[in-house]
């Protein structure tokens, strides 16, 4: 729904515009759809200018089709598989992270989604060297445990750690908006290639995406939904366009008529992730204290869902 | 910039307009300007005038912070965040089996929830902690202020002088052991008068009240920039009785989360919220569990529990992103929040019991 405007193709000015505009074809779709012959007559604009115009609009506009094998082989030359550091968990996902695509983590509070986000982190920087940054809206990023994980390991070098910790950028995102301008930022980063602070970016880690939309939610307005889907686009913008892997964190809820858990943020949101992954904690809380979790698929592309491993997050 | 209209933060009714007319970048609408603006989507110059200031505003922060200047989005490496945090104080409770499981007290710029049953100690280490976190930082402490806000009415000033006079003692014992100079400067001013007058208290008997208190609390605390602990007791009080529309609710309560949380970074001071627990009634049994719903259970960084067993307080850390979960038993003393005192009585420097225990409180307590 672009509105036709005098720069957009040569032989589009400011008078045919007027003109045009007089006769109620205001946007491109307006334009393209249109009947040419009649637009012609109408305006008394040559048919000729008109057929050309149209023609620079659609190569501008319109998507271009490629086919299977084309798209197979581009994705074979960009897609990465970035180790999450810890190998059940790697097999879960069919050997890692893959670039290019929306992950999720959801758990009840205490299930270890932050704990696994800061193992992401530690093995990408320590392993591979690369860049990451972690969007953090919930607080609850502690820089000593991720530390002390880089520790573990690195094993032998100090100065590995640091530099290490080095590579992670973390920007703590209390709200939507600063969220949005955040990943804005990024993407204009990454699309001037400025090598200054970031480097080579291979993944973004978002946790969590559901505290900064929830309280948006819900009531009669729909517009919590809009920026929330908003953001999914630019977030899978971003995984696409840049070759990144997306991680983002989401809530549990209880659903009140069956009384079951279910991930927050509703219908709309689960087409946004190509794969999730449900963290449990086994036994009661104030039981036993222990630091094993069950990691169950709830959708994947590659793997058969309800396949479940145990991981330690200690 | 390329930023999407709908990624502005405008009035729902004004984007409908810019869709609907066209309008994809914020580059198009800076370049329309304000009367060509206000032509298209049939608004006021007036509004046309503030909608583009704001665009502006969202655009020019983006490309300061593409330049690398200094933005409103706090920014930093890992390695700067390690070393902040090495060198942030924590407040210590008194009881150092808690503080050991905490990984040193209750951690500044964190949400700490502490969750129990009626009668289990709640209130008493908030007032444990309201007089903690102003011992001055030779003695181990923040030297910060307190502001305390009550929703049940559960706070007791005598009690707290008991718990201000027990500490101050504390702090004397250990100024004569150690004989030094800046000890004997400091316990001038840290007295039992100083202690009172640096807790602010405010009393909020709705939900309304105390939403409102928090939204304004970011301008008290630009005022009173000592303060380094906020104390929420019984945040779910107000919010049980009374209210109908649940998803309402949840919707506030996580508004309430996130200000909090953004008070807690900016201002560099702990939040400490207190919780119910409720039953939930499951297949062939009752659990009890935190009040307030699961979705409530997200806001918390940091989650402690108190629960009785027979006669034994105990407090379990059941979420920290750094530390693991354990239980540990504690007791509430005269003198405030305490451990417990192993059978064999072994006098340590540390302790300030001047009469060991013979009991536990149980008595006085209810």
């Amino acid at each position: 729904m672009v509105v036709l405007r005098a720069g957009l193709c040569p032989g589009l000015t400011e008078e045919m515009i007027q003109v045009l505009r007089a006769n109620g074809v205001r946007t491109v779709v307006d334009f393209v759809s249109s009947d040419l012959e009649d637009v012609s007559q109408k305006c008394s604009l040559s048919y000729k200018a008109l057929v050309a115009v149209r023609r620079v609009l659609l190569a501008q506009f319109s998507a271009f089709p490629a086919n299977g094998a084309d798209l197979y082989e581009e994705l074979k030359s960009s897609t990465a598989i970035l180790p999450t550091g810890s190998p059940s968990l790697d097999q879960l996902l069919d050997s890692g992270l893959y670039t290019g695509e929306v992950t999720e983590l959801m758990g009840a509070p205490g299930s270890g989604k932050t704990q696994v986000c800061l193992s992401i982190a530690a093995s990408v920087s320590l392993s591979l060297k690369q860049h990451v940054l972690f969007l953090d809206s919930t607080g609850g990023f502690t820089a000593s445990r991720l530390y002390q994980m880089l520790q573990a390991q690195a094993e032998d070098e100090e100065e590995q750690a640091s530099s290490a910790l080095q590579r992670i950028q973390v920007a703590r995102v209390f709200d939507v908006y600063e969220m949005l301008s955040a990943l804005q930022e990024v993407r204009d980063h990454l699309s001037q290639q400025a090598v200054s602070c970031t480097g080579p970016l291979k993944t973004v880690l978002i946790d969590s995406v559901s505290a900064v939309i929830h309280p948006l939610l819900g009531g009669r307005q729909s517009e919590g939904l809009a920026i929330m889907m908003q953001l999914a686009r630019e977030l899978k913008m971003l995984a696409k366009e840049f070759s990144l892997a997306v991680v983002v964190t989401n809530q549990v809820t209880r659903d009140s008529s069956t009384g079951l858990l279910k991930p927050a943020l509703g219908r709309s949101w689960s087409f946004v992730p190509s794969t999730r992954v449900l963290l449990e904690s086994k036994g009661a809380p104030w039981e036993e204290a222990t630091t094993r979790r069950s990691a169950s698929l709830a959708k994947s592309p590659r793997q058969p869902t309800g396949m479940q491993v145990e991981l330690d997050i200690g | 910039m390329q930023r999407a209209v709908g990624s502005l933060p405008l009035g729902p009714a004004l984007r409908a307009r810019l869709a609907a007319a066209g309008f994809q970048t914020a580059q198009e609408l800076l370049d329309t300007g304000p009367c060509g603006l206000s032509r298209e989507i049939g608004i006021s110059k007036e509004e046309a005038l503030e909608t583009l200031q704001v665009v502006r505003q969202e655009c020019s922060g983006d490309a300061a912070r593409t330049a690398g200047g200094a933005g409103t989005t706090r920014k930093c490496t890992a390695l700067e965040l390690l070393e902040e945090e090495q060198a942030q104080g924590f407040i210590i409770t008194f009881c150092s089996a808690l503080d050991n499981i905490l990984g040193g007290g209750v951690q500044l710029t964190k949400i700490t929830e502490v969750c129990g049953a009626p009668g289990v100690g709640k209130t008493q280490l908030c007032m444990q902690l309201a007089v903690d976190v102003q011992i001055p930082e030779c003695f181990g402490g923040v030297c910060g202020e307190a502001v305390f806000i009550d929703t049940e009415g559960s706070f007791m000033v005598d009690r707290v002088a008991d718990i201000a006079a027990a500490c101050v003692q504390h702090c004397q014992l250990i100024a004569e052991a150690h004989q030094e100079e800046d000890h004997q400067k400091a316990l001038e001013t840290f007295s039992l008068e100083s202690i009172l007058s640096h807790i602010y208290y405010f009393r909020c008997r709705d939900y309304i009240e105390l939403l409102a208190q928090v939204y304004l609390l970011p301008d008290f605390l630009s005022e009173h920039s000592k303060v380094r602990l906020v104390v929420i007791d019984g945040i779910a009080f107000p919010f049980r009785h009374d209210f109908e529309d649940l998803s309402l609710r949840t919707r506030l309560l996580n508004g309430l989360a996130q200000q909090l949380i953004i008070i807690a970074n900016d201002h560099k001071s702990a939040v400490v919220l207190t919780n119910q627990m409720t039953t939930r009634i499951g297949q062939s049994q009752s659990t009890l569990v935190p009040a307030l719903g699961e979705s409530w259970g997200h806001a918390a960084t940091v989650r402690l529990i108190f629960h009785w067993d027979k006669s034994q307080r105990l407090a379990t850390l059941y979420k920290s992103p750094s530390q693991k979960e354990s239980t540990i038993p504690y007791t509430i003393t005269p003198h405030g929040f305490r451990d417990v005192q192993p059978p064999a009585v072994t006098q340590n420097t540390e302790s300030t019991e001047m009469n060991p225990r013979k009991r536990p409180r149980r008595e006085e307590e209810k």
